[in-house]
């Protein structure tokens, strides 16, 4: 009903149809706009373009501007629907007039590796900040020797759940996968489901095979390995088909209409989502204010402390900035400086990336509608123990197109996750191979 | 005239209703989601009001929000669509009026080629307009967005088969006996004659403008530049974060829509007598 939805599948279409036209249009790579880079001369006055779409980005960048007059950010604010933000940054970086600065999601960054798009920040001496922030996201633009952007922000992942409905089913907080199965049963037995299997939701996915020990992607030399049905991808994929099959869990997207509205009838009491999630709940559902409480994610090993992430970006230096030293230091500023956490914080942009410059309490911005819980705590504790070994590799975008289509196939027709699983795994190898690059099955 | 029977009258009231409805119905969904926040939105049923309407105050929330950017990009969507629809226009009455009424060699290949302009959608020119705009320096400026928006080959389509039926030659000849320059003749007697087709071109124009999404979205990267459409999106993309946006973006869409509503009410009346004539004439 609400028209927020619609234009989805549309939009994906036409993402889908720019990606394939950027494909056909750029072999080859862009031309640099500015010449080589250079070094700004003492004094010099420059201004930099900074492509990004967290509201309240600009608080930050007016902060930056008041206290360095030489080197001037001006924030484009991109629209970020379906990746259409990274569309139009592949198409500036192929017809040569890419901003300095972008905020991409970590998924991404390889994709711009591909067409040669950002700059190698390791040669101007980023190394030396590795220890600024949480070492897994730092490792995210990390690729061979090079440092490809500066983290900003994640989405560890937890449970949020109903307190008031599962203290009156009796229902304990779900410690592993089977407390978690279990649960749902109960919830289905007082008519309600615990949560959601969205099929198309590739990101969500991704997130639960991660924190099973997934690596879908890993590489070798120059060859990208790809393990999308690995035994831990396909643990939790049977995990759910057996839940799906059971119908304890419902199968509607989340994040869209009829899910708001169970959220906010109880008719879903739980839902396993990431740090960001608590705007969400709490703007769409104000009735249940004081209800709701986060919890870590349930574990596959009892008292295991394995987490994951769903979400989150950095900010980058595209390869034709004029002044990458510059820029990097406005990112490395940006992502660190205390004052600009806290109006990032403020903005709603996600997980500080940055080790320090803020308590975790800043983080509990909607303390008041989880109860008074300090709920921060959970998604810090989740986030220094996600697992390390997780890589991104190219078309992200294409991946979760194949498995939202998989799932959503196998649902329809009740075949096994297991081989919608086998058939991403086949498409994934041939989309890799029709972007000319090496790949193997890590099979 | 004589009346046709009542059976034909009943059948086409009752297809030309249900017509209305089936386009009216989002429409008013529209005016009702106007009055609800996100959690309304979505917890309460679409056709009706909730406990709490409050349009006024939402609508203050659309326009006020993000230092009044809203306002902004109906500024910029009221440019777009209504410099680029004028000048359309005037083009499409220009060549429209030539190729119907001057003969030249290769004629008929300037019109095929136009009317093959009409076949190819927008969205595939797109891309290959952003390279040729990015080489010339215009990307991420208003005249990425105008420029484009300045022809329609539907427009000197509709203008030449218009001009063959409204415009007589023997008007022409009259006129040129009479000592008038081309210029003249057409601005004086051409344009005034065509003025029912050049309605028609300049709204349906100005309708595509206003609803063209891929064309800004491809050119433009300051949302300073953004029209409606592209910057409601970049409020939806990013509701999960700010679930506020959802009832900001209603509200947004609900007002973008009344510019179009006024539009059509107030040419209706020369798109309908302009049709007529024109299928009398010819």
């Amino acid at each position: 009903m609400s028209t927020h939805h619609l234009p989805r599948r549309t939009l994906l279409g036409t993402a889908a149809a720019t990606a394939a036209g950027l494909t056909l249009a750029g072999c080859g790579t862009g031309t640099e706009r500015g010449g080589p880079p250079r070094e700004r001369k003492k004094g010099q006055r420059i201004t930099l373009t900074f492509w990004s779409w967290v509201p309240g980005i600009d608080k930050p960048v007016d902060l930056w501007n008041r206290h360095h007059p030489d080197v001037h950010v001006t924030v484009e604010k991109v629209s970020a629907v379906n990746g259409q933000q990274y569309a139009k940054m592949h198409a500036a970086i192929k017809a040569g007039n890419p901003p300095d600065l972008g905020q991409i999601e970590y998924p991404v960054i390889p994709g711009f590796l591909l067409d040669n798009g950002l700059r190698d920040l390791a040669p101007l001496g980023a190394a030396r900040h590795k220890n600024r922030f949480v070492g897994w996201q730092w490792q995210q633009s990390v690729f061979g020797n090079g440092i490809y952007a500066i983290p900003q922000a994640s989405g560890p992942m937890g449970l949020f759940l109903r307190q008031d409905l599962f203290d009156k089913w009796d229902i304990e907080t779900p410690h592993t996968w089977d407390d978690y199965e279990s649960a749902a049963r109960t919830v289905r037995k007082k008519g309600a489901w615990i949560d959601t299997f969205a099929p198309t939701n590739g990101n969500r996915f991704a997130g639960f095979a991660w924190q099973a020990g997934a690596t879908w992607y890993t590489t070798h030399g120059d060859t990208w390995i790809i393990h999308i049905d690995d035994g831990p991808t396909r643990k939790v994929a049977d995990y759910w088909e057996a839940l799906v099959k059971q119908q304890l869990v419902k199968t509607i997207p989340d994040r869209q209409n009829a899910w708001y509205k169970d959220i906010q009838t109880g008719a879903v009491p739980a839902w396993l989502g990431a740090s960001w999630g608590d705007a969400l709940l709490a703007g769409n559902a104000p009735a249940t204010h004081g209800n709701w409480r986060a919890a870590p994610m349930p574990q596959w090993t009892k008292g295991a402390d394995a987490q994951a992430n769903w979400g989150g970006s950095a900010t980058t230096v595209f390869a034709a900035a004029t002044y990458p030293e510059d820029a990097l230091e406005f990112a490395l500023w940006l992502n660190t400086d205390p004052a600009s956490l806290a109006l990032l914080i403020d903005g709603g942009y996600g997980f500080p990336s940055a080790k320090k410059g803020y308590t975790t309490t800043d983080l509990d911005v909607d303390k008041e509608f989880f109860g008074g819980q300090h709920y921060s705590t959970v998604f810090a504790d989740a986030g220094a123990h996600v697992d390390t070994r997780w890589k991104w590799g190219p078309g992200v975008d294409t991946l979760y197109q194949r498995l939202g289509d998989a799932f959503t196939d196998a649902l329809g027709d009740g075949s096994s996750f297991r081989s919608a699983l086998t058939k991403v795994q086949a498409h994934t190898l041939t989309d890799l191979k029709d972007k000319g690059l090496k790949v193997e099955s890590g099979g | 005239m004589t009346r046709p029977p009542a059976r034909y009258r009943i059948i086409t009231a009752t297809l030309l209703t249900i017509a209305a409805l089936y386009f009216l119905t989002p429409v008013y969904w529209l005016v009702i989601s106007t009055t609800k926040n996100t959690a309304d939105l979505f917890g309460t049923f679409g056709f009706w009001f909730s406990r709490h309407p409050h349009p006024i105050d939402h609508l203050t929330a659309v326009l006020t929000y993000d230092h009044g950017s809203y306002l902004r990009w109906f500024a910029n969507s009221l440019l777009y669509a209504g410099i680029g629809a004028t000048t359309a226009t005037l083009l499409s009455a220009a060549a429209g009026y030539a190729l119907a009424k001057y003969a030249f060699p290769g004629r008929e290949t300037v019109f095929n080629i136009v009317l093959a302009g009409v076949l190819i959608p927008g969205t595939a020119l797109a891309l290959p307009l952003y390279f040729l705009f990015s080489e010339m320096g215009l990307s991420n400026t208003y005249w990425a967005v105008l420029l484009p928006s300045a022809v329609s080959p539907f427009g000197v389509y509709l203008c030449r088969i218009y001009a063959a039926a409204a415009v007589p030659d023997s008007l022409l000849e009259a006129a040129r006996i009479d000592g008038a320059g081309e210029a003249r003749i057409f601005a004086g007697l051409g344009l005034r004659l065509m003025t029912p087709a050049l309605v028609t071109v300049f709204l349906f124009q100005f309708v595509h403008i206003w609803n063209n999404y891929f064309l800004p979205l491809v050119m433009l990267s300051d949302s300073g530049l953004y029209p409606i459409q592209l910057g409601l999106t970049s409020w939806t993309g990013y509701a999960d974060r700010r679930p506020e946006l959802y009832q900001y973006t209603v509200g947004g869409a609900f007002l973008s829509v009344v510019p179009l509503m006024i539009l059509m009410t107030v040419l209706q009346k020369y798109w309908r007598t302009g049709l007529t004539d024109g299928s009398v004439k010819a």
